[in-house]
């Protein structure tokens, strides 16, 4: 790979890195205790049971 | 190489990866769907496209994980040079079984209203202010987007008329794609998941790809890479260090790295930058009297650089000389197929 690449290799994973890690971080930190489906409209869900 | 194209390029060794790539990924799926099929959770009954869905769509990450892993390894360790060899059909593969796990979430969740799956896709969640509840679909669909982009133009045929630059510089967007698909994932399946499995199984890929892409990247930069450079030579190493059909390679300051080669008694020095898409030759070895290159087997010869005919690819050559046992290159590269004489080894003073 040429030296030009190289760097910009780098600087993307020094770009996306932090990135990935601050989304895994936020989406672990508002996880639901208990899984829903809130997909379903509320009405239907407690129909449902 | 250069000559002609071919829709598949294929050969022994490359049929037979395909093969084993093809039996590993229905031995996943098979697992995978049967240990989902006999281990439900209480309370839950995911129906036999619930489970193709989970199965294709940790399938595509895994695999993707792994095409972003064998550069870096490749560095580290010999003993991925094949998959470096075979990287493009794997990363082929991987679009098209995300490709089905897209079809298969599109018909199964947006397929039975009046709606058109793929709007009901990118409009039934607007909460894009929500992280909770974010449309993740959309993430995917871009993941995929820059996939196929990436699938369609993995072809020698672009490679030549987009210039090996651009080529290069447009797939690095695989890296865009994968962040994509974790966000996709950590907002997605992860939010409504309760075994931990699926977490941690996240978390390490997408750790294992960063760190390694970080290490590798300051490695190939650090300064104690750069060679000094005395009346224009290089010191390489001395002759009994070089081994017999290697390179090592060399990066002078302000330049770009040269692959200095032995071939038994025989002294040959390249540009370190493959004419194909700028795989490191001196990662790669002399097979049939030709330098290889490990990312696709383009070969150059020792002794101008040229591919061997019909080829007809040239690369940089270099001055070498022997004094006491040390082996030294001339920094100034001569224009790309020019014939260099080789250093004997036992010529040396």
């Amino acid at each position: 790979m040429k030296r030009a690449h190289r760097k910009i290799h780098l600087l993307l994973w020094l770009v996306l890195g932090p990135l990935m890690a601050l989304t895994l971080v936020l989406a672990l930190h508002h996880r639901p205790a208990e899984p829903v489906n809130d997909t379903l409209p509320e009405a239907l869900s407690k129909a449902a049971g | 190489m250069s000559h002609g194209y071919k829709g598949v390029q294929w050969n022994p060794f490359k049929k037979r990866f395909d093969l084993w790539m093809l039996a590993g990924i229905g031995l996943y799926l098979g697992v995978f769907i049967g240990a989902s099929a006999f281990a439900q959770p209480p309370g839950e009954a995911f129906t036999p496209v619930q489970i193709l869905i989970r199965a294709t769509g940790t399938l595509a990450f895994l695999l993707l994980t792994f095409v972003l892993c064998i550069g870096p390894l490749a560095r580290l360790t010999d003993r991925f040079k094949p998959f470096l060899y075979n990287r493009r059909h794997v990363g082929v593969t991987t679009f098209l079984i995300a490709l089905i796990h897209a079809g298969l979430v599109t018909l199964w969740y947006h397929g039975f209203s009046a709606t058109d799956p793929l709007v009901s896709l990118l409009v039934s969640n607007p909460r894009y202010d929500n992280l909770a509840g974010f449309p993740f679909e959309s993430l995917g669909l871009a993941a995929l987007i820059v996939l196929f982009l990436m699938a369609a133009t993995s072809h020698d045929y672009w490679n030549t008329n987009l210039g090996p630059g651009f080529w290069k510089a447009l797939h690095m967007g695989v890296y865009l794609a994968y962040a994509l698909l974790v966000a996709h994932i950590a907002l997605g399946a992860i939010q409504a998941e309760k075994h931990p499995l699926y977490v941690w199984l996240l978390c390490a890929a997408s750790f294992t790809v960063i760190g390694l892409h970080v290490l590798t990247g300051v490695a190939s930069l650090r300064p104690a890479d750069r060679a000094a450079a005395l009346d224009g030579w290089l010191k390489v190493a001395r002759v009994e260090d070089m081994q017999d059909a290697r390179a090592r390679i060399i990066r002078p300051a302000n330049a770009e790295a040269i692959a200095v080669f032995r071939q038994g008694q025989i002294i040959s020095a390249v540009s370190n930058v493959c004419r194909h898409q700028g795989g490191p030759l001196g990662e790669g070895k002399i097979v049939d009297g030709c330098i290889t290159c490990p990312w696709h087997g383009f070969q150059y010869r020792l002794e101008d650089g040229r591919s061997p005919p019909p080829y007809t690819e040239k690369i940089a050559t270099y001055a070498t000389r022997i004094l006491d046992g040390v082996v030294y290159v001339n920094q100034e590269a001569n224009p790309p197929g020019t014939p260099q004489a080789p250093s004997l080894i036992g010529d040396s003073a």
